[in-house]
């Protein structure tokens, strides 16, 4: 598959589109709660894979950790690009103060991450952790602000976090 | 062993798998990763359960949006195909410089143009001036060439008047009214033909509105011939009226044009045969 990506196959784009968009977009929506915006970024990030798949190289790690790491970036791009923000700033005119909090995507708010049957599986401050930093683009030093909680702390509950979700999927 | 245990009880390994790393730090793994197989795997793991973790939170995006998404790369792809992708900036880069070699050719042609237009005008005015001039200096040349023909015309009939044996050589000497008066003039009865030596005329030059009249005496009867101006500067022979036969030449003072009958109280020069 890397290989028929490299030489620009059609074939590849697609499959690679129906394996992983949503996984993706997963990752996207949770940083940009715009749908539309959100949608907008999932295919910036494909056409970002098509073009820049020269760059990518299976040494380098798993092809899903690369295309993920493009899209975060991308989606953590949009939500600090000018657009974005003047976007809000309207909104913030037009609508309610409720809604701004739901706009708001800096701000972490644990029901909009995607909790599902983990629930059992990671200590809420190991899923806090993990979610800040993979879903949500924060660095590890952010989110130890966010959280208040010490640096040290941060990479602890981070890595304690992974390899219970390691136990878990094995 | 113990080191690499360490290294990866650090956390850095999450980090770098999240991309949450200096490019230091993300060179010092991938250097880990490539010594120690442990690493290599401890961050497989890493990888894979995160990746299981993002299938797990998966949102399936709306369903035209794949459509969408293939259609905006397939564009690109179509771009791929038509031009393969190296010859393309090469051929690309070609045509710029053609053209760009087109626009300085046209762009220096048309200025030397301009400046030869400009060389050629100033030629051409130099050169019409120098043709005007010249066309002055011939036609002022050839006046004077004529000139000079009309003279030696003129110096041949004086010469041959000379010569002509038939011409008689008279002086008219002045009368007792101006004594320094003098005429000279030839007559040849066989050619009927009277001329005054124009260079030889001493008379008091004549005001505009009298003349000189010359009158031949024959049989005692004077006969008008003609008349003319005194003045200094006059050269050449003055034909004068032809007549065959005379006993006398005489000049008178007379009314602008000439009179019928000579003033007589008037007359400056008389000469006979």
């Amino acid at each position: 598959m890397v290989f028929s990506l490299r030489n620009h196959e059609k074939i590849a784009i697609e499959a690679l589109y129906d394996m992983y968009s949503a996984a993706l977009f997963g990752v996207i929506s949770r940083i940009v709660v715009d749908t539309a915006i959100a949608e907008d970024v999932l295919q910036e990030t494909f056409v970002k894979i098509w073009h820049s798949f020269s760059s990518y190289s299976t040494e380098k790690g798993r092809l899903f950790t690369w295309m993920v790491n493009i899209a975060r970036n991308l989606a953590i791009d949009k939500i600090r690009s000018k657009d974005f923000k003047n976007q809000n700033k309207n909104q913030e005119l037009e609508n309610t103060v409720n809604s701004i909090d739901e706009q708001r995507s800096t701000v972490y708010k644990p029901e909009l991450m995607g909790v599902k049957d983990l629930v059992d599986t990671l200590k809420p401050e190991q899923k806090s952790i993990i979610d800040l930093v993979y879903f949500k683009g924060y660095t590890h030093v952010e989110a130890a602000d966010e959280l208040g909680v010490p640096l040290g702390t941060i990479k602890t509950r981070l890595r304690m976090g992974i390899q219970q979700l390691r136990k878990h999927f094995n | 062993m113990e080191d690499i245990r360490a290294y990866i009880e650090t956390g850095i390994l999450e980090l770098y798998v999240l991309g949450d790393v200096t490019p230091d730090e993300k060179l010092q793994v991938e250097e880990m990763a490539k010594k120690h197989p442990t690493v290599k795997a401890e961050l497989d793991e890493i990888e894979r359960s995160l990746e299981l973790y993002a299938q797990e939170n998966a949102v399936e995006p709306s369903e035209n949006l794949r459509s969408r998404v293939m259609g905006s790369i397939l564009t690109n792809l179509g771009d791929d195909n038509n031009f393969p992708e190296k010859p393309q900036p090469v051929n690309h880069k070609l045509v710029e410089l053609t053209a760009r070699k087109e626009n300085n050719f046209y762009k220096y042609a048309f200025a030397a143009s301009l400046a030869l237009l400009i060389a050629s005008t100033i030629a051409l005015v130099s050169v019409y001036s120098r043709l005007q001039q010249s066309t002055n200096q011939l036609e002022a040349i050839q006046l004077q060439n004529q000139h000079f023909s009309n003279r030696v015309n003129l110096m041949d009939r004086e010469l041959g008047i000379f010569r002509d044996p038939s011409f008689k050589l008279l002086k008219l000497q002045g009368t007792a009214k101006t004594p320094a008066s003098v005429v000279m003039l030839a007559f040849s009865p066989s050619k009927k033909k009277v001329m005054i030596d124009m260079g030889n005329v001493k008379l008091p030059e004549n005001d505009k509105d009298h003349q000189y009249q010359l009158w031949a005496l024959v049989g005692g009867k004077p006969v008008d011939l003609g008349v003319f101006d005194a003045k200094n500067d006059s050269t050449g022979m003055k034909e004068m009226k032809s007549i065959a036969l005379a006993d006398a030449f005489a000049v008178t003072l007379e009314p602008k044009g000439g009179s019928v009958h000579p003033t007589m109280d008037q007359m400056m020069v008389l000469g006979k045969f």
